[in-house]
């Protein structure tokens, strides 16, 4: 019992620093920082280079690593973020994502992609308690992290700054026009979260004793789950967060196994928000908004499409395309058409509904499994499975997110991440192993396998999906969902029952979502859960916001451009990653709303 | 104006998309020159040069092109040079499909190697299946690539099962009585191949005091760990890579357990790390190995890649598997379906992992292949001897 104490924590000491930068940046900015899980692979690497590489002492590396990260963190805030943050919040997180992606790959291309043993600075298992054994280096952790948290929470009480971030984090506008520098005041929160990713980084490869450039997205996201245990925006939050989930993780781990330590993180989690929305030491606003609503219908209105453009998109996607296309284009065109179709489906949520949930490859993958399994063991044929792929998504994913209902702005991204993460972890559960020979779609004993065959299914497949999407838009029903999107309390005060009609959004979404598993099943005919990743979400996320949150044809625009331009960068295959993640950004920065929503 | 600037936007719009599509197409014009004497021979690579695998598809690129550059120097596929074609996949099976069916219209392409991961290349097998293109999974471990694969997926790489049944049967027989074991708790490599462990340690008497999965992602093993060595087993078995060893001993050590360790790989991170002194494992490769041919391969391996301090069994595997090919296109021909013939009939490649190979046909994997017992000393694996 003592030593798995002991051992959550060291690891809730780790939490605890990550999770403190993350809820410093949501507390000043209202941006969730992805860019922060970089940090902690780059902290790890730069700190192996400076000590293995250079041979520079501890002592003097751990200053140069915290110089470097607080460096690029301010540049990373002036280029990137704080423009954005301003007027949307959600572009800012989103071209964060793609600030991860760049940071990940150059650090790559300078260390390697190699994991790299991590140098052993100080003694690791020189003392011990009981049984359970831990070094000067532990400690040395502890006692770090327990500086810093004393230095902050002094400057964040009595500093002329530290009192400036506070009254930001409280109200923005506010503090704007009591004469704070807000923008100095997030410039400087920004550069302190991001020294602290890189202590965090150096600190997790101390204890495991490898590290390569990836290395920091787990823990990051742990930590994420962290500071949003702990209340975003609160420090001592963010530290009694940290500490909880590592000793709760690891006393869960002891008893339930490694393999179910994401089901418990999250598990954790949700109970938490169910019991206290705004986590444990968060404020419930009394009136809060979604990060979506508003600031959509305020800041842009989606460009008029010309009638004629509809007939002839029809008809170079569904016609000219397949006829002329080679198989290569039609291969990626069904990855395309089939992402198109899932994020159509998640317009209702993300757009009317006004709830960015960030966990879609969970029902995504409940409708791959349904149907491979429907086909390959109840010999189901593939028509039939198709649809009911999709309604088993829908009533799964339903029945497990219904608890989180309640839970109100960026927490429901939170839980509906880990929701996602939770459902692939539980399917690999129920079934460890990989499911082969899946069954291809037939037309009366005749295999519908061809590039064209798919291609073609998954077209017929998107218009239905488009079709759907817009009858429920123009309905009664559709104008109800929006109405919850656009602003919850006047829905509220009109009788409209939010929580609801959200639930039901998220459900719609997950039935087409359940649809796209499927017909990603029978064209991959295997499938595994490394297939259904948080990447995969994330992927759905940046499509519909790139095409124009609530367009449901705009998903079809942003799926063509960032599945194709993988495609399309494929002439420099070093700089791929790169050059996508600046044409996010770009792409971001100039339309903020949407690739097809005008700036007003 | 309005609608002008409007129908300027959606045109740009519908171009942007037409062109992204396009774009996907360009790259892959057949070079079909029949200038038969001197034509190139181009084998296809899927493989991840970025994202979470990129660490293996640098080790598979640099043993590729050593490979390829002496195959070249000794006069190529009957006077045909050959040339690699990379493709990105990154372990992707959403992309490594679309590199599949990019490969199987390059017409100049006759054989492709790859992809690393089962996800990634399973996927892909039934595109490489119609379109009669061999896909060559040196690196895949997994029994079912080749098992429920078709005729046109080949590996010479040694299955989980055949390694791990080895590591229950060796580990039985150096007296160890019981042991505790982790494995990798993942659908088309860990869990497999466990599986095998388990049933070939219950088959030879050796008892397992407790099996605890693990994820590579994790970074904290220890609460698993004190459950695994609980019962006070003789010795630890890890099934699963490099650096996930490489984590798991050194917290191993540091709750105090001190009986031998069996697992690991030679790879960087794994030698690396002090705590990984006297681990043992069945290698298929071994750097140190003193006969002729892997020294020359190591030699000359450093000497083009100096900054690199180990050869390790995935260098070996990709330098294996491109002999392979051109061994096999020197039999039947530099055609894809000469290829295919070529790998029905080719015998007795010389390999710097098994000395030499020979398919079995039934199974399209070598026959027979050996493990060598190693255990690492002062950071690199040597043959063990006892």
């Amino acid at each position: 019992m003592l030593d798995t104490l002991i051992a959550g924590l060291l690891r809730g000491n780790v939490y605890a620093l990550g999770a403190v930068g993350i809820s410093l940046v949501f507390g000043v900015m209202n941006v969730v920082n992805f860019a922060q899980f970089s940090f902690f692979g780059l902290g790890a690497m730069l700190a192996w280079f400076f000590i293995t590489t250079l041979g520079l002492p501890f002592w003097i590396a751990l200053p140069l690593v915290l110089a470097i990260c607080a460096g690029l963190g301010l540049i990373i805030n002036i280029s990137v973020v704080r423009p954005l943050a301003k007027y949307l919040p959600l572009a800012a997180m989103l071209s964060t994502y793609a600030v991860s992606q760049i940071l990940d790959n150059v650090s790559q291309i300078a260390f390697g992609a190699q994991f790299h043993a991590f140098p052993q600075v100080l003694p690791t298992a020189n003392l011990h308690i009981g049984t359970m054994r831990f070094g000067t280096s532990d400690l040395v952790m502890l006692g770090s992290t327990a500086v810093v948290m004393v230095v902050m929470s002094l400057f964040l009480k009595y500093g002329k700054i530290g009192r400036a971030i506070r009254a930001t984090s409280q109200d923005q506008e506010a503090a704007l026009q009591m004469g704070i520098p807000v923008g100095l005041v997030q410039h400087v929160s920004f550069v302190i979260a991001s020294a602290l990713g890189g202590l965090a980084g150096v600190f997790i490869a101390l204890y495991v004793g490898v590290a390569n450039p990836a290395s920091g997205l787990n823990i990051g996201l742990t930590a994420f789950v962290a500071a949003t245990l702990g209340g975003l925006g609160s420090l001592v939050g963010a530290v009694i967060g940290g500490f909880v989930l590592g000793i709760l993780e690891a006393f869960g781990i002891h008893f339930f196994g490694d393999t179910s330590r994401q089901i418990i993180i999250f598990v954790i989690l949700i109970v938490v928000l169910i019991v206290r929305p705004g986590g444990l030491l968060g404020k419930i606003p009394l009136i809060s908004t979604e990060p979506l609503t508003g600031t959509f219908l305020g800041k842009g209105r989606p460009l008029r499409i010309p009638r004629w453009v509809w007939p002839v998109a029809f008809v170079v996607l569904g016609v000219a395309i397949p006829l002329s296309g080679n198989d290569y284009v039609l291969t990626t065109g069904t990855q395309v058409l089939i992402y198109a179709i899932i994020a159509a489906g998640f317009t209702v949520t993300a757009g009317q509904a006004g709830v960015l949930a960030l966990g879609q490859a969970g029902p995504i993958a409940i409708g791959a499994y349904v149907s491979a399994m429907l086909t390959l063991y109840l010999h189901f044929s593939f028509w039939a499975a198709l649809p009911l792929a999709g309604l088993a998504a829908a009533i799964v994913a339903s029945v497990l997110a219904s608890p989180i209902w309640g839970v109100k702005g960026h927490y429901i991204s939170i839980a509906t991440l880990g929701l996602g993460i939770a459902i692939v972890a539980i399917i690999q559960l129920v079934v460890p192993q990989g499911i082969y020979n899946i069954p291809v779609p037939e037309w009366f004993g005749t295999a519908l396998n061809t590039p064209t065959a798919y291609y073609l299914i998954d077209f017929g497949v998107l218009v239905i999906t488009l079709l759907v999407m817009w009858r429920i838009r123009r309905s009664h029903l559709g104008k109800v969902i929006s109405s919850v999107g656009s602003d919850e309390v006047a829905a509220l005060a009109s009788g409209v029952r939010g929580r609801n009609y959200k639930a039901l959004a998220f459900s719609i979404s997950a039935f087409f979502a359940g649809i796209g598993g499927s017909l990603l099943a029978h064209q991959y005919t295997y499938i595994d859960t490394t297939i259904f990743t948080m990447l995969m979400s994330l992927l759905v996320v940046t499509i519909v916001i790139m095409g124009g949150v609530g367009l449901p044809y705009g998903a079809v625009v942003g799926a063509i451009i960032l599945i194709g331009a993988m495609e399309a960068l494929r002439f420099t295959p070093e700089l791929r990653i790169i050059v996508y993640g600046l044409v996010l950004i770009l792409v971001v920065r100039f339309r903020p709303g949407g690739i097809l929503v005008r700036n007003s | 104006m309005n609608s002008f600037i409007r129908n300027v936007a959606v045109a740009a719009t519908a171009t942007v998309a037409i062109v992204s599509l396009a774009a996907c197409a360009s790259g892959s014009a057949p070079t079909s020159s029949d200038s038969a004497a001197k034509s190139t021979v181009y084998f296809g690579v899927s493989a991840a040069e970025t994202g979470p695998y990129a660490q293996y598809g640098q080790q598979f690129k640099e043993a590729f092109d050593l490979a390829v550059e002496q195959t070249n120097a000794k006069g190529g596929i009957n006077g045909h040079p050959v040339a690699l074609k990379y493709e990105d996949s990154q372990s992707d099976p959403k992309q490594s499909v679309a590199v599949a069916q990019k490969f199987v219209q390059d017409s100049s392409i006759s054989l492709v190697f790859g992809d690393y991961s089962s996800a990634a290349s399973i996927p892909a097998s039934p595109i490489y299946t119609a379109g009669k293109l061999v896909q060559y999974g040196f690196n895949n471990s997994n029994p079912d690539f080749t098992a429920k694969g078709s005729e046109y997926q080949w590996s010479t790489s040694v299955t989980t099962n055949a390694s791990y049944q080895w590591t229950a049967d060796y580990v039985k027989k150096q007296g160890v009585k019981s042991v505790g074991v982790t494995y990798l708790d993942t659908a088309d490599w860990g869990i497999p191949a466990y599986n095998a462990f388990k049933a070939e340690a219950a088959k030879v008497g050796l008892k397992i005091t407790d099996a605890e999965g693990v994820l590579d992602t994790s970074d904290d093993y220890r609460p698993s760990l004190s459950n695994a060595v609980a019962g006070k087993p003789q010795a630890f078995v890890h099934i699963g890579y490099g650096p996930d060893a490489a984590k798991i001993v050194t917290q191993l050590r540091a709750i105090g357990y001190k009986g031998t360790f069996y697992g690991g790989q030679d790879e960087q991170s794994f030698d690396g790390t002090a705590d990984a002194e006297g681990a043992i494992n069945g290698a298929e490769f071994l750097e140190t190995n003193p006969a002729k041919e892997v020294q020359t391969f190591v030699k000359a391996f450093k000497k083009k890649y100096p900054n690199e301090k180990d050869v390790t069994g995935f260098e070996a595997g990709a330098y294996d598997a491109l002999n392979v090919a051109v061994a096999a296109a020197k039999i039947g021909g530099t055609t894809r379906a000469g290829i295919l013939k070529g790998f029905t009939k080719v015998k007795n490649v010389p390999s710097v992992v098994y000395g030499s190979i020979t398919f079995d046909q039934s199974t399209r994997r070598p026959a027979s292949p050996a493990l060598t017992p190693t255990i690492l000393k002062n950071g690199s694996w040597v043959a063990y001897t006892k």
